[in-house]
């Protein structure tokens, strides 16, 4: 339990200096993503040992669509959007989001086979 | 209502929604059960039927939100422990990734002029697949309305989560890395979320596809916007 605590906090850490760094940079990045990209760099550099935060990592990202559900609830406020004209805009960005999926993943499946074929 | 007891609540009933909903997609195991989706449903039916408002229950549920940052930044670690595939399938992934942003943007686009949408709409649907804040932006850049670009990467997100066993199925896509790509570059952190349940690998190559594609996406856009459309 205080090993998670610990882990948690350290992971706070890097995401309250990720948005630091964003806020300080500008960077177009949310601050989670620049933290998770420093905190790699640190466990690639070894200042970092991936057991200083591997339990606590693994239980908040176990339990990432709990964490997820308050902001979805968030499209309350936009219910109109899915009704009668406003459908359509559903359709396309659902369409879409299939095409994304079909495409990155074809390619993918395409190349890494081709990789693995090599070796 | 008392302010901590308001949040108290949110946060116990927000707990006990989504233990619930696990259970019953432990028990009930369809793409349709999918524990964010019928989570979302529950505590939305239940806010219109008590009347109680999104603020209230943000009141509470913003102390759930706030654990997201930590949570995407322990993305690291996935990601660390599955380094040697990662780098040895970098430039698929990479490729991958240009291909999906490419095929977002140009199948948004077209299937809105098709669909009759207005201008503000499109510029609103495009950034859909990647995550939220940088979607935002991107919307604001291009004259979108963020806050339903806001809601449509959350369909997207939710959308693209519960709809990718099917696409595995109908397109074939069986590969561990392409499935992981196509959840990460569609539906950001919810694909990743769900890549992460099958397994590791699946979720490693989703966190580095959602990075990446947030990355080419907030390029791709404003570039696309002035040159082609």
């Amino acid at each position: 339990m205080i090993r998670i605590g610990a882990h948690i906090l350290i992971l706070y850490a890097f995401y309250y200096v990720g948005m630091w760094l964003q806020n300080l940079l500008n960077i177009v990045m949310p601050g989670s993503i620049i933290g998770m990209l420093l905190l790699l760099a640190l466990l690639f550099m070894r200042v970092i040992r991936p057991q200083w935060i591997g339990t606590g990592a693994q239980l908040l990202i176990a339990h990432m669509p709990l964490l997820f559900l308050p902001v979805t609830v968030g499209v309350i406020s936009y219910l109109h959007v899915f009704k009668g004209k406003g459908l359509w805009i559903i359709v396309v960005t659902l369409l879409s989001t299939v095409a994304v999926m079909t495409v990155s993943g074809w390619t993918v499946q395409i190349m890494a086979r081709r990789r693995g074929q090599h070796e | 209502m008392n302010e901590w007891l308001a949040g108290i609540l949110a946060i116990a009933g927000t707990i006990i929604v989504y233990v619930v909903a696990l259970k019953v997609y432990q028990r009930f195991h369809y793409p349709f059960t999918l524990p964010v989706l019928t989570g979302m449903i529950t505590i939305i039916s239940f806010l219109i039927l008590t009347g109680i408002s999104y603020d209230t229950y943000m009141i509470g549920g913003r102390w759930i939100e706030h654990l997201l940052g930590p949570a995407v930044v322990g993305l690291a670690f996935p990601l660390y422990n599955q380094r040697k595939m990662l780098k040895k399938y970098f430039s698929s992934i990479i490729t991958g990734v240009l291909a999906g942003a490419f095929a977002g943007v140009l199948s948004g686009y077209y299937f809105s002029l098709w669909a009759h949408l207005e201008e503000m709409v499109i510029a609103s649907i495009l950034p859909k697949s990647v995550t939220t804040p940088i979607a935002m932006d991107i919307a604001f850049m291009i004259d979108g309305l963020p806050p339903l670009t806001a809601v449509l990467v959350m369909v997207a997100g939710i959308g693209g989560a519960v709809l990718a066993p099917y696409i595995y199925k109908w397109f074939r896509i069986e590969h561990v890395l392409a499935r992981g790509v196509g959840a990460g570059s569609a539906s950001h952190g919810i694909g990743t979320a769900k890549a992460i349940e099958n397994s590791e690998m699946e979720g490693a190559a989703s966190s580095v596809a959602m990075t990446l594609s947030a990355v080419v996406v907030s390029m791709l856009i404003p570039l696309m916007t002035k040159l082609v459309f």
